[in-house]
């Protein structure tokens, strides 16, 4: 309880401390007051006039004793040496860095507060050079002056430094409290609360920085009372300042996230209670209320490193060796707080803009008012002066050059990502048919399974893996890529926008606060592009060039997979010995012949299953056959299909399966349909459609490819019709002796495309009026239709035997 | 046979011994299933086929696009290595555009042709079946005159119906015996007709992985940085994804 005592015999020492501060031998409380100053500005946040307060505080034991707790560490038996009036003088700096603590309490940017600050603390100074009874007591105590004066600026001196050391250390103390026990403390809340981690980002490199500059500190072994301490200090800084730039100015812009996080919080009222309890239990020495009693520490901490080593240097003896060190140092802190509070401005306006807003029509018009609207005219005005010239606009190269480099590179990444995707969708496609599963049945062929195999282990394992990795080493960087694309777009955007605007007011000579707010925020964006697009640039160009040698690599590996699994099986196949030429020559001649043989199989089918059954002649119809045919000739014989009942003049009525003889394929009037028929003896005439040819078993087969059979077909024929249209004819294979010679393209649905070199089947050498001018054929996709006849050309040798040759007409 | 109660003319006689009629169904059942076989497999083999050439031509495009990008002008060595990648991706693509012309003269086309012999072969079958319920209706017929009393009339008829009833009885037993002939030899056909189909699809695909690899080799060689892992490339990327975030001007949600 050693505290407390000290806390109770500074408190006693307090009250005649003004009136005779040179009696007083305890320096207790000025080490204490400065070091409670976090904790002083907290409770004190309501108070108008802090040095009231702090009187009042000085006279309360109780504030007194929480004080010399946390002024702990400060409790150095080396401080009794220090002389009596001390404590006043350094009474003025620690006061005004507890004003300056409240400053930067209501969240006043670094080095706006700095600014404040340096000129409270000259007043600070003022008023302590004012104060006359001090001066003239010690005038009075001392004959030297001189002497007496400069050590006091001695021990002022070495309260400042003290001063910095001492709530360095303090402060490194609660941010660890904080980091550490807080925050696991806070961890084990349940539900878990959101977003606790995004709180407490970049403070571990804070409390680093921090460390490491006590740790110099301590490193040197001396005293703060030596003089070397100081140098070593101004060094210690020195050295670490571009760290703490570093480390300060991410954790300052991620502040207003901190706050944010918490309001949060606060707004579920019992969850705001459980945080403020085991805030409370976690850290029970400090009277904190919020976790932002911690994580503003850092904010006012580095605006603070400035005025500390500005109160030092005041009290240095500019012949002091380490002055002209120190001044640098304080030059430092100073433009370290200006780099971090244009860093801040730099993120806030990029955070503003580069974010692309989701608004509805309905938010917009919502967020329609007469100043957004004189905004957009203006800025179209002005687009519109320089789109006509009127105009001069205002050209940034460097600025233009990143521009269009960034958008050349944007549509780059975009198209690429396009088509990796299509890519993919097409290995999806590929993955999709299942080839392997149809294996027709040729379980014991080697061929077969051996495909099966491969296409199983292709499909199950090289495809999916070379897709997966597709996905995760291209197709995923690429989508990150492309999402990060929108902040520079927006911000490129905004600056024209910006730019726009800021010409409108460039001339001006006055501008007004809001022009100059317009003019800042265009130099700002302009700035910050021209900073850092260059860097995007490089880096996407790199991504997008690391991708593509990704792609090759995994194409690398996918053809060197599949090639040891060809390979595998290729060499296990029976035609494995022959040669790449030989090979295709042999598999293009065996699927000749298969299809030959097929073509077999089919017209075995037909010509001995489809013929339907018939009847044998009646005796009476076989003497009509032998009349006709004597009369006309074999080749005119028709027999009637179905009975025909003649409605027309000169029709005849005929019954089924009845021989007539063909006079004309036409009435008088040229109508085809009506055949004019002699019907053994009665003539007239008949439908066409019911009349079909009527072969005799004696006749020569008709000149058709199909009928020239050797084997089974002839001994099987027998008295029958041939149905027009069997079904079968469509299934014909395609007779290879005629091929079209020229390209042809069809001018409507009865006409058929050929390819000069497309084989085709002649169907009837002539059009349905008979003019040979042009030919139906069936090409190869089994499309039937009119070709001229001249583009036709019969190859000058057959691939089947001679006899089933069709000469063209 | 399907067992059709009130159908008029059923002859008592059995006409097709079962045995005949359970190796016909085998057979056909047999064609059926290979049927619906090759018609798959020769749909999957052309959307694979399609899937491939799809793939090869995106491929083509990634490279002929960046070609096109200005990207190259403003940069002597992203030309190059895109002109590399352009190459090495049009040579992949006559290479598989001989794979696929191979493999459809040798594959799909074969297909196509013995898929197109199955309509005959139905067409048959179904013949077959008209046959036989005409060789049904007229053995009945048969047996009703054979039942009567042996009149003259009826002893005509009897006659005429029997003159009917033999080439349709022939008719019926040449188809039958045809098809019974003609099913499985058809059916063992796809063994020596797919053979080369499917010794053509590993070879063509052996040529072009080999030729495949080589490119890629080469070009690797030539754009990529050799001998990274999988691991190395993703943190690599996550590297270089998280130093664009850091930048201000990049909205990192």
């Amino acid at each position: 309880m050693q505290w407390a005592a000290a806390g109770v015999i500074s408190s006693i020492m307090e009250v005649p401390r003004r009136p005779q501060p040179a009696s007083l031998k305890l320096p207790l409380p000025k080490p204490a007051s400065s070091d409670r100053s976090p904790l002083g500005a907290v409770e004190k946040r309501t108070e108008k006039d802090p040095v009231k307060e702090k009187q009042r505080e000085r006279k309360d034991g109780s504030v007194e004793e929480e004080a010399a707790q946390v002024g702990e560490a400060a409790f150095n038996p080396e401080e009794e040496t220090i002389e009596s009036d001390v404590s006043v003088f350094v009474e003025a700096p620690s006061e005004a860095s507890e004003r300056d603590e409240e400053l930067l309490d209501t969240n006043i940017s670094p080095v706006e507060a700095n600014s404040k600050l340096s000129s409270h603390d000259r007043c600070s100074v003022a008023e302590e050079e004012k104060s006359p009874e001090e001066v003239e007591e010690a005038r009075k105590r001392s004959e030297e002056e001189e002497a007496a004066a400069k050590e006091r600026a001695a021990q002022r001196q070495l309260l400042a430094i003290e001063e910095l050391v001492q709530t360095e250390r303090n402060y490194l103390r609660l941010l660890q409290v904080s980091t550490v026990t807080i925050r696991s403390n806070l961890q084990k809340l349940q539900p878990p609360l959101a977003n606790l981690d995004s709180m407490f980002l970049y403070i571990e490199e804070v409390i680093d920085v921090s460390g490491r500059l006590l740790s110099l500190l301590d490193q040197k072994q001396v005293q703060p009372g030596d003089p070397l301490f100081l140098e070593t200090l101004c060094d210690s800084f020195l050295s670490l300042s571009s760290d703490i730039e570093a480390a300060y100015k991410e954790y300052l812009a991620n502040y207003n996230n901190v706050t944010a996080v918490e309001n949060d919080y606060k707004q579920k009222e019992a969850l705001w209670t459980e945080i403020v309890r085991v805030i409370k239990t976690s850290a029970p020495e400090v009277n904190a209320t919020s976790l932002s009693f911690f994580l503003v520490m850092p904010v006012q901490r580095i605006a603070r490193y400035p005025l500390l080593l500005q109160t030092i240097q005041k009290h240095t003896d500019p012949a002091h060796p380490a002055y002209s060190l120190l001044e640098q140092t304080a030059h430092t802190a100073v433009a370290l707080n200006c780099r971090i509070n244009e860093y801040k401005r730099f993120r806030e306006v990029a955070d503003k803009y580069k974010k692309t807003e989701t608004l509805t029509i309905k938010d917009k018009i919502n967020r329609l008012n007469s100043h957004s609207i004189a905004k957009k005219t203006a800025r179209l005005s002005q687009h519109i002066k320089h789109e006509t010239g009127m105009a001069a606009k205002l050209v940034d190269e460097e600025f233009d050059a990143l521009e269009g480099f960034f958008y050349v590179l944007e549509n780059g990444i975009l198209e690429l990502l396009e088509n990796v995707e299509t890519y993919l969708h097409h290995l999806q496609r590929f993955l999709a048919a299942k080839t392997e599963e149809f294996d027709l049945d040729m379980d014991g062929e080697k061929p077969a399974v051996s495909y099966k195999e491969i296409t199983t282990a292709l499909r199950q394992w090289i495809l999916p893996t070379f897709e997966k990795r597709m996905q995760t080493l291209i197709h995923k960087p690429l989508c990150a890529l492309r999402d990060l694309l929108v902040g520079p777009r927006n911000l490129i955007r905004k600056r024209l926008d910006k730019l726009l605007d800021y010409e409108m007011i460039e001339a001006r000579s006055t501008l007004s606060y809001e022009e100059q707010a317009v003019a800042n925020t265009y130099r700002t964006i302009n700035t910050l592009l021209l900073n850092e697009l260059p860097q995007f640039n490089g880096l996407a160009l790199q991504m997008m060039w690391s991708t593509l040698g990704t792609f090759s690599c995994l194409h690398k590996d996918l053809a060197s997979d599949m090639e040891q699994l060809f390979q595998g099986f290729a060499q296990q196949l029976p035609h494995s010995s022959l040669e790449s030429g030989a090979f295709w020559e042999w598999a293009e001649c065996a699927a000749l012949e298969g299809a030959r043989r097929l073509e077999t199989v089919c017209r075995n089918v037909e010509e001995t299953l489809n013929a339907p059954i018939v009847q044998p002649l009646s005796p009476s119809s076989q003497r009509r056959l032998k009349q006709l045919t004597q009369a006309h000739g074999s080749g005119k014989i028709y027999q009637v299909t179905g009975a025909v009942v003649g409605s027309r003049d000169l029709d005849l009525n005929l019954a089924r399966g009845e021989l007539v003889a063909i006079i004309s394929e036409a009435d008088s009037r040229g109508d085809k349909r009506r055949w004019l028929v002699d019907a053994g003896g009665r003539r007239g005439y008949a439908p066409s459609s019911k009349l079909i040819r009527y072969h005799q078993p004696t006749e020569d087969p008709p000149p058709s490819p199909h009928l020239t059979l050797p084997e089974g077909g002839a001994g099987v024929r027998r008295h029958s019709y041939t149905p027009g249209s069997q079904p079968m004819t469509a299934m014909r294979l395609p007779c290879l002796q005629v091929f079209a010679g020229y390209d042809f393209t069809a001018r409507g649905s009865h006409e058929v495309s050929l390819r000069a070199g497309d084989p085709v089947r002649v169907l009837e050498p002539h059009d349905k009026r008979g003019n040979p001018e042009w030919s139906l054929v069936e090409a190869r996709g089994g499309q039937r239709g009119y070709v001229p006849s001249n583009y036709l050309a019969i190859m000058p040798m057959t691939p089947v035997t001679p006899s089933t040759h069709q000469p063209y007409r | 046979m399907s067992w059709i109660p009130f159908k008029i003319g059923q002859p008592k006689k059995q006409i097709v011994s079962k045995t005949v009629e359970r190796d016909f169904e085998r057979e056909y059942d047999k064609l059926q299933k290979l049927e619906d076989q090759t018609k798959k497999l020769h749909k999957d083999m052309k959307k694979s086929t399609e899937a491939d050439i799809a793939m090869s031509k995106a491929a083509v495009k990634i490279s002929a696009d960046l070609l096109s990008n200005p990207l190259c002008e403003q940069d002597q060595a992203f030309l190059e290595s895109m002109t590399a990648l352009d190459t090495a991706m049009r040579r992949m693509d006559s290479f598989n555009q001989e794979k696929v012309n191979q493999i459809q003269k040798t594959v799909i086309d074969p297909l196509k042709k013995y898929s197109g012999v199955f309509p005959s072969l139905n067409m048959a079958v179904k013949r077959r079946e008209q046959a036989l319920q005409d060789y049904k209706r007229l053995q009945s017929k048969v047996e009703k005159y054979e039942e009567k009393e042996k009149t003259g009339p009826i002893m005509v008829k009897l006659h005429q119906a029997r003159e009917e009833l033999r080439p349709v009885r022939e008719d019926f037993e040449a188809k039958n015996k045809q098809l019974l002939d003609e099913m499985p030899k058809f059916y063992h056909s796809r063994i020596d007709y797919f053979q080369p189909s499917f010794e053509a699809l590993i070879r063509a695909q052996v040529v072009y992985f080999t030729e495949m690899h080589k490119i890629f080799s080469e070009l690797t060689d030539q754009i990529d940085q050799a001998g990274l892992t999988d691991e190395q490339r993703e943190r690599e990327n996550e590297a270089k994804l998280s130093e664009l975030r850091a930048l201000s001007i990049v909205a990192d949600d």
